[in-house]
């Protein structure tokens, strides 16, 4: 017996090499993990979450990257000479940036995780930029909008270094900064190189997309709209770790009254908001289905004929849906998690993100996207 | 009037054929471009050109070097433009640049130039141009850096241009004939105009076929036999079938060939592409949608943009569009064989599994058509889904394959079988299945389902348990594990440890927890909070198993504890489960209490320190 398992492992290893990021992947690893547990084999164990670590932060399982690297850090803990933290350090920066994504992670634990990677980054003489960078992530999603420009400020003002996320990456979340400020030319001049093909990593242009949807919508340049949304949800529809940017397309499906297609999506992606990991992706997903449903509601249709999960509260054997109580259930949702998010976060973000959503009900403007 | 390049001309060379071109064949590669361009640009004004490429090779009897002479009939240069060639190659000084001056014909036609110093060590260029009246110029490049231009001796009696290379003595092995024949035709075999080459004298056409695709053939069974046969001489493998690709997006046209083996894993397969029938890359690899790697394709695209390193072309929006229509292409191709020769495509299948799986997850409509073709193992061997749906109305799958190995004997053992959905695909085609047949039922199946099917006991059994289970509850809450007695077979089998994802990701939070610090030990917590579900897992007692039976009658519920602690253990080890720091203290007294209790009581009788085996046992 001894001895095969590694070969099991090994096996185990190469199918998930060979399979893009998604459920098939992290459970693979998380299976090659318990194998190495079962016999005892510490390094190993500590290898395989390496890898299972990257595969859940790209395959949308938070809650599985936080449990494997709270292992590792045992690990580290006990013998630091044999498991250097540095070499997990740029791991670690996922990790922590993951962490806001849970309302019942406390404040003080997401300060006390993030002051903790500062110290490991300067231990090794690392520069500040990608520490800046994560910070100014964090305190965006947590609503401190004064803490988060300055912080935005400084990042992009700090020379980069071997910790800091590629250009591609970096740019990608400028993007981000730029469409929040309504500054839609300057995000879409900015991201030619990214809708190109001329530059690219593991999650651009696949976000890129969804973020540039709203932006193409409100300069009214509808054939780019289009293709943005065609090509960006090829790219995303099965990796759960796109939730959100799901979330992005429906909204933009319910603006341009897109509405059959916009259900389609729903009806496909809404077993993954159930049970998804990442509360913060859940929210945007319920926010943009709410608003989605509400404009069926609008178009006078009382019923719609979907395939759900047998799971979900609402689940109807017959298929039919009342649509009303559809809008009305993800609306709770998405309410139910803002109050969670604004009262860990003690801002208001997630109260003014539902009420921007609220608002698009004014804008929308249909576009056939077919023909 | 002798004239010298602006920049290091050796320098240019060494960057061209270091950084740009992989082997000193190119030129040809580089010449037949500017031929095509050049030829290109004269049906621009006249239509009705058909232009023509001749080649040839002037060998010495004396064994001195060979020419090549590269003519074509194409628009010619002007003065004007012979000198801008010029100050391009002088600019062309840096790899951006170069790439930026291809997209233009003049730019082009100067670094086509550049590669044949990397053959030769002068050129003489004769060029007329078709625009108006010209003089015939003549350009001749030495590879120190030295140039003149002049009017030519001898003027050409129609437009064109005409290279002249005179190989450098160590560079011989490009000029043989059958070298320039089989470089003509690798780089330029699918070019739409007559290419003639001329040795001692002998004239052969080299390209008499232009693509196989879009030649005419005199019935389908004879365009599938040619269509095979270029597929066997371009990849040298012989495939089943062939596939016609066609794109309006990129002006796409090509053929796909079906594979005869099923490919390692879902390998991307390389493909010979041609940009503008000229051969662009033999390894591009983004052309086709992820899921048909059971293809290799042959094809030529007008409009999509090669990146720099030429191997394949930008992810952008048109090709995007081309993809999606070749996809379209392929999917036709299947649908029409599902319809039409549903055996050909059941033994497509057979070879080709993994790919028809990527494909039905992509697309609802074959997924509908083939899904109940498709094989998945389960735990009475390996059936097509439909064979499965004919016997069970429910459809039950492990996505893992511990999960599967945690269930599958005593799952069989009760008759029920379930699909190991462990592999590339199952898992999201088994979730699909609902989605798109909404009277089907298809569940996740783990180990805490198994208790459903087992049989309950009577009154009278249950009354023969009930300390055994009183025992078992308190023994084993703080492991978060509930207990069950019910009858299963195998009767071997004395307990199953039954729990789902959910409950083997809690006990490896778990675990997790024990070793980290605070902050993370914190963070774990902070995962878990809100998650539903107090209980992880669930020990099953077999009323069945007689251990268990005997067991339950032992008045001493030390004894007891012990027993279920131990039988607790060993059903986490069975179900691959790792233990707990706890778990494994409880297997280590265990095991020491056993054996304190095989000794009996000797004189100093048991111990009780407090260490491990201090259990009282009697």
């Amino acid at each position: 017996m001894a001895g095969d398992w590694n070969d099991e492992a090994d096996a185990l290893l190469e199918r998930a090499e060979h399979l893009p990021y998604g459920d098939t992947k992290t459970r693979i690893l998380e299976e090659a993990v318990r194998l190495a547990d079962l016999h005892g084999d510490i390094d190993r164990g500590y290898a395989l979450r390496g890898e299972l670590i990257d595969a859940a932060t790209f395959g949308g399982a938070a809650d599985k990257v936080l449990v494997a690297f709270a292992w590792c850090r045992g690990q580290q803990k006990k013998d630091p000479k044999r498991f250097d933290p540095e070499e997990m350090l740029w791991k670690q920066k996922w990790v922590v940036g993951l962490m806001d994504e849970f309302p019942s992670i406390s404040r003080q634990q997401i300060a006390a995780a993030l002051d903790d990677l500062e110290q490991g980054f300067a231990r090794v003489n690392a520069g500040k930029r990608a520490m800046l960078k994560l910070r100014y992530l964090t305190a965006m999603d947590m609503g401190e909008v004064d803490e988060a420009e300055r912080l935005w400020a400084a990042w992009i003002q700090t020379p980069r270094d071997h910790l800091t996320d590629c250009r591609v990456c970096e740019l990608d979340d400028e993007l981000d900064h730029h469409v929040r400020r309504g500054e839609w030319e300057l995000a879409l001049r900015k991201a030619r190189p990214l809708l190109d093909g001329r530059q690219f990593c593991t999650e651009v242009p696949h976000q890129t997309f969804g973020t540039l949807l709203y932006p193409l919508f409100r300069l009214g340049r509808m054939e780019e709209a289009r293709d943005c949304h065609q090509r960006g949800y090829a790219l995303i529809a099965k990796n759960r770790e796109f939730l959100a940017t799901v979330g992005e397309h429906l909204e933009f499906l319910g603006l341009t009254d897109n509405l059959e297609r916009g259900l389609a999506l729903f009806e496909r992606h809404l077993g993954w908001a159930l049970e998804h990991a990442s509360r913060r992706d859940r929210f945007t997903f319920y926010t943009a289905a709410g608003f989605l449903l509400g404009r069926v509601v609008s178009a006078g249709r009382a019923t719609a004929t979907l395939r759900l999960p047998r799971d979900f509260e609402l689940y109807q054997s017959n298929s039919t849906y009342e649509t009303r109580a559809l809008a009305a259930w993800m609306d709770a949702q998405s309410r139910d998690l803002a109050l969670q998010f604004d009262a860990r976060n003690g801002t208001d973000r997630f109260a003014r993100l539902r009420q921007r959503t609220e608002a698009l009900r004014t804008e929308v403007r249909p576009f056939a996207l077919e023909g | 009037m002798d004239h010298r390049f602006q920049v290091s001309l050796r320098g240019v060379i060494d960057l061209l054929s270091h950084h740009l071109y992989s082997s000193p064949g190119v030129y040809v590669r580089e010449l037949l471009q500017n031929a095509t361009d050049a030829i290109r640009a004269r049906q621009h004004l006249e239509s009705q050109h058909p232009g023509t490429l001749r080649l040839e090779l002037m060998e010495k009897q004396d064994g001195g070097a060979t020419t090549l002479v590269f003519t074509d009939d194409g628009v010619g240069l002007t003065e004007e433009e012979v000198h801008r060639f010029l100050a391009t190659i002088g600019e062309s000084s840096k790899r951006e640049a170069l790439e930026a001056r291809r997209n233009d014909f003049i730019g082009q036609f100067g670094i086509g130039l550049l590669s044949c110093f990397m053959v030769c060590d002068e050129l003489l260029v004769v060029t007329r141009s078709a625009r108006g009246t010209h003089p015939t110029l003549e350009w001749r490049g030495r590879h120190d850096g030295t140039y003149d231009v002049r009017p030519a001796a001898h003027p050409l009696e129609r437009p064109g241009t005409q290279v002249f290379l005179t190989a450098r003595a160590d560079m011989a092995e490009w000029f043989t004939p059958e070298r320039v024949r089989s470089l003509v035709l690798h780089y330029g075999g699918l070019l739409p105009f007559p290419i003639h080459l001329t040795v001692g004298g002998q004239t052969e056409h080299l390209n008499r076929d232009g693509a196989p695709w879009s030649a005419s053939y005199e019935s389908p069974s004879e365009r599938r036999e040619a269509l095979l046969a270029y597929g066997r001489q371009v990849f040298d493998m012989d495939f089943l079938d062939y596939i016609p690709l066609r794109a309006t997006s990129g002006d796409v046209q090509g053929v796909a060939f079906v594979l005869p083996a099923s490919p390692h894993f879902n390998a991307k397969q390389k493909h010979r592409v041609y940009l503008k029938s000229m051969l662009l890359s033999e390894s591009a690899d983004n052309l086709l949608p992820d899921w048909a790697f059971f293809v290799k394709c042959v094809v030529n695209a007008n409009a999509l943009r090669p990146t720099a390193s030429r191997e394949s072309f930008y992810e952008d929006a048109v090709l995007e569009r081309a993809r999606g229509s070749l996809g379209v292409a392929l999917r036709r191709y299947l649908m029409d064989l599902a319809r039409e020769e549903p055996r050909a495509l059941q033994r497509l299948i057979a070879l080709h599994g993994l790919s028809m799986k990527a494909l039905a997850l992509d697309d609802d409509d074959f997924f509908r058509l083939v899904i109940d073709w498709l094989p998945f193992e389960t735990s009475l061997g390996m059936m097509t889904l439909g064979d499965y749906r004919r016997a069970y109305s429910l459809v039950r799958y492990t996505p893992t394959l511990d999960g599967f190995r945690q269930v599958a004997r005593v799952a069989a053992a009760q008759g029920l079988c379930i699909i190991n959905a462990a592999y590339t695909h199952d898992t999201a085609l088994l979730e699909r299945l609902p989605q798109l047949f909404p009277e089907v039922r298809a569940e996740p199946f783990s180990s805490a389902e198994l208790p459903q099917s087992f049989e309950e006991l009577t009154d009278d059994e249950r009354h023969a348990v009930r300390s055994l289970v009183r025992v078992a509850d308190r023994a084993l809450l703080p492991f978060r594990c509930g207990v069950e007695v019910r009858k299963f077979l195998p009767a071997e089998v004395p307990t199953l440890y039954s729990t789902d994802e959910e409950g083997a990701f809690r006990r490896e939070a778990e675990r997790a927890r024990e070793g980290a610090d605070d902050l993370y030990a914190g963070v774990v917590a902070g995962v878990l909070e809100g998650a539903p579900g107090q209980l992880h897992a669930k020990l099953c007692f077999n009323y069945l198993n007689p251990v268990v039976r005997r067991m339950a009658r032992v008045p001493d519920r030390e004894v007891m504890k012990l027993s279920v602690e131990m039988l607790y253990v060993q059903s986490l080890l069975l179900g691959q489960h790792p233990l707990s720091a706890r778990e494994m203290t409880l297997l280590n007294q265990g095991l020491l209490g056993l054996i304190d209790a095989r000794l009996g009581d000797d004189d100093e009788g048991p111990e009780n320190d407090g260490g491990p085996g201090s259990r009282e046992v009697h």
